[in-house]
C-alpha cells in the first residue's frame, strides 16, 4: 500500500465518522421523562400507539417517580419533563429553567389535603400537623386553602413527608392531615378508614396547571419537532375525549400504573384534560386562574413569599405559546 | 470400650453432631415461618383490624374495607344509638400482614402475570436488570477496594495517606449523592451502579485493610529474616496469609451492596426490583411486595451458598469462617463424603 492511497483511505475513515457522528446527532432521540399522574400517563397512549413514529419525531420516554424527574431535567440529562407549572418555577429558580410548551391538564380534584376523622375543615387545622412535600405542588394548595380560610402558613405545622410516604404517615397518626395527588391520596383515603379529603384542586381549579416543560436550548435547536409532539398530544386528548375511544385509552393509561381500568376511570374527573382548543384559551394572558400566566404568577407569588425560593420569577420567561398557536 | 463424650448439647466445646446441626439449621427457617403463621391464622393472638363484611349504618364504611377494632366499634356503637342497622364483619390483620399462603403465591403468580403493556419488562427482566446493577457496582468497587484495601494494611505510609478521608467518606449516605449522580452520569445505569460504589467502596477498603492488619507478624518477621523485599512480604506472605479471610470479607461485603440497591434503584428511570415494590406498595398489593422481599433474599442467599463454593475449589488449604449451609446440609445427609 502507498502512502497517498493510505491517506486517502484514511481521510476518508475521518470523513465517515464524523459524519456518521453528525448523523447521530441529529438522529438522537428528544427525551422525555415522565410520572404517576393522569394527565401525563396519556402520553402512554401516542406511544403504544406508535403516533409519535407516525408523526416523523423520534422521542424516547423515560418512566420516572415525580422527584427523580424533576433531578434528570435539571441535571440536562433528559430535553423534557412533565412538571405542574408551579414546581417548574421551583425547578427554574434552582437552574433547571424550562419553557412550557404545552397544556397537558388542570388539577380538578386529584390534587387534595386529606385529614382523618373528626377533621371537617382548613379550619380545624390550626395549631395541627400536615405531612406534605414542602416546598411542592401540594404546598402551594395547602397555602391557597388557608389562605381562603383566613389563615397564614404559621398557624400549622408542616412535616416534610415525600408523597409516596404520605399514607403510612397519616395512617401513623403522627399527622392530622396530609398533602398529595392521584393515586396516592386515594391510599391515604384507604388507609385511614374515614378520612376525607377538605380542600382539594377542585376547589381551587387552575390553581395546578400540567405542562410539558421544555430546556430551552431543546426548544431552540428543534422546535419543528417539539411542535410534532404538541400535535400527537392534542389527538391523544381528543382520543380520550370521545366516548368511542375512551374505553381503549384508559385501559392503556391503567396498564401503565398496573391498576384496573374501572378504578382508574373513577379518578380521570379529578384531572381536566385539556383539547388544543381550549388550550389556546389557557395561553392568553390574564390574572385569574383560567390563565396559565395567571396561575403561574400567583403560584410565583405563594413561592417568594414562603421563601421557597428568593428570586422572583416571571411567568413570561417560562410561558413559551409559539408552538401552541402553530398548530391548528 | 470407648469412654463416651462429655455431654455438651449446646456445642460450648466441640462441635454439634452432623444431625443436630442439620436439625438447627432448619429450625432456624421453621421457627419464624411458624410464628408468621400463628400470627396469621389464629386470629385471638393478634389481629388489630375488622373487615367489613356489611356495612350497615355507617356511611364510609364499605364491604372488605379494613377498620381498626376500635373504630369499627365506636362506629357499631354510634350506628345502634342512632338506630341505623350494625354493621358487621370479622377480625383480620393490617393489609401490610399478608398470611404465608397469600405471599407463596404471589412469588409464584407475579413470575407468571405477563406485563400489561408490550413495552414494560416482565418480573424476571426486572430481577435481571437489579443483579446486573449489583454486579457492576459491587465490581467497579471491588477493582480499586480490593487492591486498596491490602495496600493500605501492608504500608502505614498508605494507611496514612488514604484511610483517615475513607473514614470521613463513609459517613456521607450514599443516597444523598442521587442527584449529583444523574446530573453528571444521566438517567439509566450508570447512577445507579455509582450509588452501589459509593455505599459498598468506603467499607470495603476499611474491612479489607483491618483483615490485612491482622496477618502474624511473625510471620512476616520470618519472611524478612531470610531476605525478602517489601514487594515479595505483600505477594508472598500478607496475601496468601489473609486471601481466605479477605474472600470472607467480601462475601459480607456483597450483601452490603445489595442493601443500597433499594437506594440506587430509585434514582433516574423507574428499573428493576425495585420499581415493582414501589408499585405494588403504592396499590397496597402487600402479599407482592413480600414475595419481591423474598425473592431478594433468595437470590442473596444462594449467591452467597454459591461464593461459599467456590472459595472451597480456589482456597482448599482453609476454611472459610462463615459455615455454608449447603455444606451442613450435605454433611448432615453424608457425613463421610462432606469434610
Amino acid at each position: 500500500m502507498n502512502i497517498p492511497k493510505s491517506l486517502t483511505l484514511a481521510a476518508a475513515l475521518v470523513i465517515a465518522t464524523t459524519a456518521g457522528a453528525f448523523a447521530q446527532a441529529k438522529k438522537e432521540p428528544l427525551k422525555i421523562a415522565y410520572s404517576d399522574w393522569p394527565g401525563w400517563i396519556a402520553f402512554e397512549v401516542g406511544i403504544q400507539k406508535g403516533w409519535f413514529k407516525e408523526a416523523g419525531v423520534d422521542v424516547k420516554f423515560e418512566w420516572m417517580d415525580y422527584l427523580p424527574s424533576m433531578d434528570a431535567f435539571a441535571g440536562g440529562k433528559v430535553d423534557a419533563v412533565t412538571m405542574t407549572n408551579g414546581d417548574a418555577l421551583v425547578t427554574g429558580a434552582n437552574g433547571g429553567k424550562s419553557k412550557f410548551i404545552l397544556l397537558t391538564d388542570y388539577s380538578n380534584g386529584n390534587d387534595m389535603i386529606v385529614a382523618k376523622p373528626g377533621i371537617k375543615s382548613l379550619k380545624d387545622l390550626k395549631g395541627k400537623k400536615v405531612g406534605l412535600e414542602v416546598t411542592l405542588v401540594e404546598h402551594l394548595l395547602l397555602l391557597k386553602g388557608l389562605e381562603k380560610n383566613g389563615l397564614k402558613q404559621s398557624d400549622i405545622t408542616l412535616v416534610p413527608t415525600p408523597t409516596n410516604e404520605t399514607p403510612q404517615t397519616l395512617a401513623s397518626g403522627q399527622v392530622e392531615a396530609i398533602g398529595a395527588w392521584y393515586p396516592v391520596s386515594q391510599q391515604a383515603l384507604k388507609a385511614v378508614p374515614g378520612s376525607k379529603p377538605i380542600w382539594t384542586s377542585a376547589d381551587a381549579p387552575g390553581l395546578i396547571y400540567d405542562v410539558l416543560a421544555v430546556s430551552p436550548q431543546s426548544l431552540s435547536a428543534r422546535k419543528e419537532d417539539w411542535a410534532k409532539v404538541a400535535k400527537v398530544y392534542y389527538k391523544i386528548v381528543d382520543y380520550l375525549k370521545d366516548p368511542k375511544t375512551k374505553d381503549d385509552a384508559v385501559k392503556i393509561m391503567a396498564a401503565k400504573v398496573k391498576v384496573s381500568p374501572e378504578e382508574f376511570a373513577t379518578f380521570l374527573p379529578g384531572t381536566y384534560f385539556l383539547t388544543l382548543a381550549e388550550t389556546k384559551a389557557r395561553f392568553k394572558k390574564t390574572d385569574g386562574l383560567d390563565s396559565l400566566y395567571g396561575s403561574t404568577a400567583i403560584a410565583n407569588k405563594f413561592n417568594v413569599d414562603n421563601a421557597v425560593y428568593k428570586e422572583s420569577q416571571k411567568p413570561e420567561d417560562y410561558i413559551d405559546a409559539s408552538i401552541i398557536e402553530s398548530l391548528k | 470400650m470407648k469412654p463416651s463424650p462429655p455431654r455438651d448439647p449446646l456445642g460450648l466445646r466441640s462441635e454439634l453432631s452432623p444431625r443436630s446441626q442439620l436439625l438447627l439449621l432448619v429450625l432456624s427457617f421453621i421457627l419464624p415461618l411458624a410464628l408468621w403463621s400463628a400470627i396469621s391464622y389464629l386470629p385471638f393472638l393478634w389481629h388489630p383490624m375488622v373487615r367489613i363484611t356489611e356495612p350497615g349504618g355507617v356511611d364510609y364504611f364499605q364491604k372488605g374495607q379494613l377498620v381498626d377494632r376500635q373504630v369499627f366499634s365506636e362506629e357499631s356503637a354510634k350506628a345502634v344509638s342512632a338506630g341505623l342497622a350494625k354493621p358487621d364483619g370479622h377480625r383480620a390483620n393490617p393489609v401490610y400482614l399478608p398470611a404465608p399462603h397469600e405471599v407463596a403465591r404471589a412469588l409464584v403468580t407475579a413470575f407468571q402475570t405477563p406485563p400489561r403493556l408490550p413495552t414494560e419488562p416482565w418480573l424476571h427482566q426486572s430481577l435481571w436488570h437489579s443483579v446486573t446493577i449489583i454486579f457492576w457496582g459491587f465490581t467497579l468497587s471491588s477493582l480499586v477496594g480490593l487492591p486498596l484495601g491490602i495496600l493500605c494494611g501492608s504500608f502505614r505510609a498508605v494507611s496514612r495517606t488514604t484511610e483517615p478521608f475513607i473514614e470521613f467518606f463513609r459517613y456521607l449516605p450514599a443516597p444523598a449523592f442521587g442527584a449529583l449522580c444523574v446530573a453528571v452520569l444521566g438517567i439509566y445505569d450508570a447512577p445507579k451502579i455509582a450509588i452501589i460504589f459509593i455505599g459498598t467502596f468506603f467499607q470495603q477498603v476499611l474491612v479489607i485493610a483491618n483483615t490485612v492488619r491482622k496477618v502474624d507478624p511473625a510471620l512476616l518477621e520470618a519472611a524478612q529474616t531470610m531476605g525478602a523485599s517489601p514487594k515479595q512480604l505483600v505477594t508472598r506472605v500478607i496475601i496468601p496469609a489473609s486471601i481466605t479471610d479477605v474472600y470472607t470479607d467480601m462475601r459480607i461485603l456483597l450483601g452490603w451492596a445489595w442493601t443500597y440497591l433499594i437506594v440506587a434503584e430509585f434514582i433516574g428511570t423507574s428499573s428493576g426490583i425495585t420499581y415493582f415494590i414501589n408499585q405494588q406498595g403504592r396499590y397496597r398489593n402487600f402479599d407482592n411486595v413480600f414475595a419481591a422481599i423474598m425473592m431478594i433474599g433468595i437470590i442473596g442467599l444462594a449467591s452467597d451458598l454459591f461464593l461459599a463454593w467456590l472459595g472451597k475449589q480456589i482456597f482448599p488449604w482453609k476454611g472459610n469462617g462463615r459455615p455454608s449451609i449447603l455444606r451442613l446440609f450435605f454433611k448432615a445427609l453424608a457425613p463421610d463424603y462432606v469434610k
